[in-house]
């Protein structure tokens, strides 16, 4: 029977009550450990198409008759248009309409960043669509710019009021702390820089508008683009079969996808409008910069008695607060804790979710705190860990914490720090570093799943999801196989079709797996029944296969649906994690080298673990250029993005990567779906850069306050450190 | 727009409209792409310019790839071929291409109006510059980014092009007031080879941000030529910077967020020489 | 416009195109081979690359008219044994920079058919992958082979 529930829903670490409609969702989880299929490594559904090149991306589609987009943007940091003129534009050849400020959606006549959309074109081709961009005659009133967050904060220009928390009295127990430590962090700008930039193509067939997108949230493109152009859902067809990353980036449509809507209507021609390059490292989205002004303070058996952090997120011209401050509350039995956060609004480009946005910035700051309070304390890091272990979420129960299976599973690698101290020599200097992780990843419903069984035995999954590139397909079939005992290649995944199946979770706060693969069980558990039906009014045993049941039904077909069920009612789902770092240190030219990362997450069953291991490896190496070689960096007078290409901007190598060990506890969370999974597309990401800045501290008694930690940063700290060792030698001797 | 390919050095004119040489590409398809560079005309100049080693003389011609898998040549020039660029540009890239690629200065790149392009100001000195130059950088900040220009200075390389022979050093010129291009080349000439001494010993050593594919924050070439030491140094100052000792980047004038490179240089500058004693 | 004679995967074509268009374009919008992709469109990530008489190339700052050589492109290294390679070893994720990837790959192993990780991480330094698959690339490489 369908229920009506209230049900808490969380996405990227924000919270929402949403009313749903759920299925008895009555299957035992399967019990622990590898299966027959689920458990087992199984290399990529698709894998081929993507390698030889015949996976149609929202890049590669060629509709007939269609035109190409560009996009007007603004080139001061903030103004308005006094005065616009589409008519040079118009006259160009190719040219077939172009838009101004206010004729689509996310096209303003006040530009509050460098890049802002403005005006738009379409033409037969990109060149001429660019060209005929340029020619808009656009007189600017230019307006007051801020850019520092500081700034903003000191003006009180937020995005959103600013967040406070509090528990206990921070100030009481800072004052009777045996040992406190402060320390402010700053993290940058990076940028997601998916492969295929942000791009939509609209087509208007009839009433219907076909918008194939680039996107991790197929079901979110419908309502908004519905809900914005004022049409009934299911008037608007959302298709993304293959999409080439998003990390965060991709969960809206943006001002590219209502420009080609708009331009698609007013030349009664398919438009597609692609992000460049250089409009993806402006206007796609980015990891905010953050200023994080920390404090702990510990009893001398390492209890920590008080934190407290002022936090201020860059955010730019719109995006919202991120929870910087999500780890300090939540990492640490601690009574004390007052966190304060600020979203400045700044007229930079605005932020969009960035992998585990804000915990992975927030555990930079508080890791490394931790350590520095480890160092002060004089004690092992790893057991001042373990000695303010929370057992709870502010309170709140966990429905599985396994973290100090982690921490068990990394003491082989943290043992690993003595041998590798002593491999330094006068100038390449090796330590160990670690930093735990906590982030969210349970998924929750709504989000459904159809399974058809035909006569030849095969089975395909359908439902209108997509598949960003962790392994999508591959997992939902596994589950599929596994509840239907198919060997895996029987079974199919339909998916990226909002005209193509039920309604689906989007990808992004690590939720597809948790998210659609209790309802793919379902379905397949739904149609397994019915096919034990079948099989008894056969004469045959409950579990004969599934394709000699099966066999006579010529043309039938059996088909089966599942739906999500809630989330444990009262309870927080979250994910945790530790990473044990080995680095090289070059005391004089401030080079930092990786050298090794183990890491270990507890995100409940693993249902892949070939493509989870490719998660973690893929996280912690997005982790490393987000902690050693990007940055995006803006002209301090225009605000204008300096790193605009790939080649200024600077994203690991195959040369960078270290030697990268990935475990998992792998043990089911009893307490959530009939699956037990959690998330892993953003716990890799979280730690990686604390435990790197701890490593380096480790190798060279220097603290690294920034990221990235380039050469400057480098040099920055261990001119410190020494300065600080100097002072140390120089201090009379205590009487 | 027009493409030429002349097949010999006879049939080589540099159309009087300022046209524009190409060999490889890799920097004058985006330049032109980009609008930093305009020109009626190409002159695809591989049918000109020589490939391949004869004994010390190099064919400009020769692309990277080719030059870093090469035992004839000095280890300067093979090493700062191999750490240059990506694997796709140092295919596509000719070492005479490489001696002429423009900075890497992002003020440049996106059409600041600088004092390289005949603008007032140097936009990097007073904002974004921590890439940028330690050295003679009063005028231009922007950063030479050429691995194999300051190996071959180092090794005292001579050029020869369609007009005269010049060592590379001469190549170079700092932008003042009065000129601001970087290089002494004129119109129509082109460098056809590069001719090297005897080296004894030499090195390259470079610091980038990432291992591979990155243009040099430092690179520090040294050679042993004749008996003499002779040092260049890529990513320092607007052309390849010699200098005699490490106590020569003792008069550097870092801006402020490039201090940075002066421990740097002075590392690698000194690790270097230890190398080629 | 001008005529431009192409041999793409040992087909011979021939293409009206503009001075200043690239390789990459005539493959994708004439062409129809879209297995390679553009990421950049500046020659700095590696996703366009294709073989020129098997040494690869950036297609997107390639002119079109200035191609000297047999193009190769992934649709012409489909059989390859790598192909089964990446896909076994699961070095695709996204799978948008993957066809750059194989392309490069294939003639690193053509010239050295058992290359170290050293090699094949200078060989491969070219091709950018956000998803940061690497260590699986690196696994096809060395396992290429079966």
């Amino acid at each position: 029977m369908a229920r009506l529930i209230r049900t808490e829903k969380e996405v990227e670490g924000r919270y929402e009550e949403v009313w749903v409609v759920v299925e008895e969702d009555p299957l035992e989880q399967w019990p622990e450990g590898p299966l027959t299929v689920v458990g087992r490594p199984a290399p990529r559904k698709s894998g081929f198409e993507r390698v030889r090149g015949e996976a149609r991306y929202t890049a590669d589609i060629r509709l007939p008759g269609m035109l190409q987009a560009a996009i007007l943007r603004s080139p001061h940091a903030h103004a308005r248009v006094k005065r616009i003129d589409l008519a040079p534009a118009l006259a160009l050849p190719g040219v077939r309409a172009a838009l101004g400020p206010g004729e689509a959606h996310g096209l303003e006549e006040e530009a509050g960043f460098s890049g802002a959309p403005v005006a738009a074109v379409a033409a037969d081709t990109f060149r001429q669509a660019l060209a005929a961009a340029a020619a808009i005659d656009v007189e600017w009133e230019e307006l007051d710019v801020v850019l520092d967050p500081d700034e903003a904060v000191r003006r009180e220009q937020f995005t959103a009021d600013p967040r406070h928390y509090e528990r206990g009295d921070v100030d009481k127990a800072l004052a009777q702390a045996d040992v406190v430590v402060e320390a402010t962090y700053r993290t940058q700008t990076v940028l997601h820089n998916s492969m295929e930039t942000h791009q939509a193509i609209c087509e208007w067939a009839g009433d219907v508008l076909n918008v194939y997108i680039s996107t991790q949230f197929i079901w979110g493109i419908r309502e908004s683009v519905a809900e914005t152009l004022e049409l009934p859902q299911d008037k608007v067809r959302v298709v993304c079969e293959y999409m080439g990353g998003g990390f965060g980036s991709k969960n809206s449509p943006d001002e590219y996808t209502y420009v080609a809507a708009e331009l698609a209507k007013r030349t009664g021609r398919p438009v597609r409008c692609a992000l460049t390059r250089r409009e993806e490292h402006t206007a796609a989205g980015n990891r905010n910069a953050t200023i994080q002004r920390l404090r702990a303070g510990a009893r001398s058996d390492g209890t920590i008695v008080a934190l407290d952090g002022e936090f201020t997120n860059a955010v730019g011209w719109s995006g919202w607060n991120a929870s910087t401050e999500g780890p300090m509350k939540m990492l640490y039995d601690c009574e004390n804790v007052r966190t304060v956060t600020f979203g400045a609004k700044v007229n930079t480009p605005p932020m969009k979710a960035f992998r585990a946005p804000g915990f992975v910035e927030g555990t930079f700051g508080l890791e490394c705190l931790v350590d520095e309070l480890a160092a002060k304390l004089d004690m092992d890091p790893l057991e001042l860990r373990r000695r303010n272990y929370a057992t709870t979420n502010d309170g709140t129960p966990l429905s599985s914490k396994n973290l100090e299976d982690c921490y068990r599973l990394a003491e082989p690698h943290w043992e690993r720090r003595h041998e590798v101290r002593s491999r330094s020599d006068a100038i390449w200097k090796r330590g160990v570093g670690m930093a735990s992780q906590i982030w969210y990843g349970g998924g929750g419903p709504p989000s459904y799943a159809w399974v058809r069984i035909g006569s030849d035995g095969r089975a395909t999954v359908i439902t209108a999801m997509q598949d960003i590139g962790t392994g999508t397909r591959t997992a939902m079939a596994q589950i599929a196989a596994e509840e239907l005992r198919l060997p895996l290649d029987r079974v199919d995944v339909v998916l990226g079709d909002s005209a193509r199946g039920p309604y689906a979770s989007i990808s992004a706060g690590s939720s597809t797996l948790p998210s659609m693969g209790p309802a793919v069980r379902a379905a397949a558990a739904d149609a397994r029944e019915q096919v034990e039906d079948i099989a008894e009014q056969r004469g045959m045993p409950k579990d004969a296969p599934v394709e000699e049941v099966v066999d006579l039904l010529e043309d039938a077909q059996i088909l089966g649906k599942g739906a999500r069920g809630p989330n444990p009612a009262g309870m927080s789902v979250l994910t945790f994690g530790v990473h044990v770092v080995e680095v090289a240190v070059d005391v004089e030219t401030g080079e930092v080298v990786v050298e090794r990362v183990a890491a270990i997450h507890d995100v409940g069953r693993i249902v892949n673990p070939l493509g989870a291991s490719s998660q973690v490896e893929g996280g912690i190496i997005q982790g490393i250029g987000h902690t050693l070689s990007e940055e995006r960096l803006l002209d301090p007078e225009t605000g204008r993005v300096l790193t605009s290409t790939l080649e200024s901007y600077r994203m690991p190598t195959i040369a960078d990567v270290p030697e990268i060990l990935c475990e998992f506890v792998d043990k089911p969370d009893t307490q959530l779906t009939n699956l037990g999974s959690k998330g892993l597309g953003e716990p890799p990401i979280v730690p990686i850069a604390a435990a790197i800045a701890n490593a380096i501290r480790d190798a060279t008694g220097a603290d690294v306050h920034e990221l990235p930690i380039s050469r400057e940063e480098m040099l920055r700290a261990l001119r410190e450190a020494e300065a600080r060792q100097k002072e140390k030698r120089g201090a009379p001797a205590a009487v | 727009m027009e493409l030429l390919r002349p097949s010999d050095l006879a049939e080589l004119a540099m159309p009087s409209d300022g046209g524009t040489f190409v060999h490889g590409g890799t920097e004058v398809v985006p330049l032109l792409r980009d609008g930093l560079l305009s020109a009626e005309t190409l002159v695809d100049v591989r049918g000109v310019v020589p490939r391949g080693i004869d004994g010390g003389t190099i064919g400009a011609g020769t692309t990277l790839a080719e030059l870093e898998v090469e035992p004839a040549i000095p280890d300067a020039l093979r090493e700062a071929c191999r750490l240059a660029a990506s694997p796709q540009l140092r295919n596509m890239g000719s070492l005479g291409g490489n001696l002429l690629q423009a900075t890497r200065c992002w003020y440049w790149r996106l059409d600041y109006p600088c004092r390289l392009r005949g603008g007032d100001r140097c936009h990097a000195r007073e904002g974004e510059h921590r890439e940028h130059a330690i050295l003679a950088n009063d005028f231009c900040a922007s950063a030479h980014p050429s691995d194999v220009a300051a190996a071959l200075v180092a090794l005292g390389a001579r050029l020869r092009t369609n007009r005269r022979e010049l060592p590379v050093e001469e190549l170079y010129r700092l932008p003042d007031e009065a000129d601001r291009r970087t290089t002494t080349l004129e119109d129509g000439e082109l460098i056809l080879e590069v001719e090297l001494p005897e080296v004894e010993a030499s090195i390259y050593l470079k610091a980038m941000d990432r291992k591979r594919w990155s243009f040099p924050q430092a690179g520090v070439a040294a050679a042993r030529v004749g008996g003499e030491t002779r040092i260049a140094l890529a990513g320092v100052a607007p052309v390849p910077w010699r200098i005699d000792s490490v106590e020569a980047l003792d008069a550097a004038t870092p801006l402020p967020r490039t201090e940075w490179k002066l421990p740097l240089a002075r590392a690698l500058v000194r690790r270097a020489l230890a190398a080629i004693s | 416009m001008s005529e431009v004679r192409l041999t793409v995967n040992g087909e011979d074509h021939v293409v009206e195109a503009g001075l200043g268009t690239s390789l990459a374009s005539v493959l994708r919008d004439r062409l129809g081979l879209t297995g390679t992709k553009i990421a950049c469109n500046e020659g700095h990530c590696g996703a366009c690359t294709v073989q020129i008489d098997g040494v690869p190339h950036l297609s997107c700052i390639t002119l079109v008219h200035a191609v000297e050589g047999e193009v190769t492109t992934i649709e012409g290294l489909r059989d390859h044994p790598l192909v089964e390679a990446f896909v076994r070893t699961d070095a695709v994720q996204c799978g948008f920079c993957t066809p750059g990837q194989v392309v490069s790959a294939a003639a690193l192993v053509a010239a050295n058919p058992e290359p170290t990780r050293e090699e094949i991480r200078h060989a491969m330094a070219g091709n950018i992958c956000r998803c940061g698959t690497y260590p699986k690339i690196e696994e096809a490489i060395l396992t290429w082979q079966g």
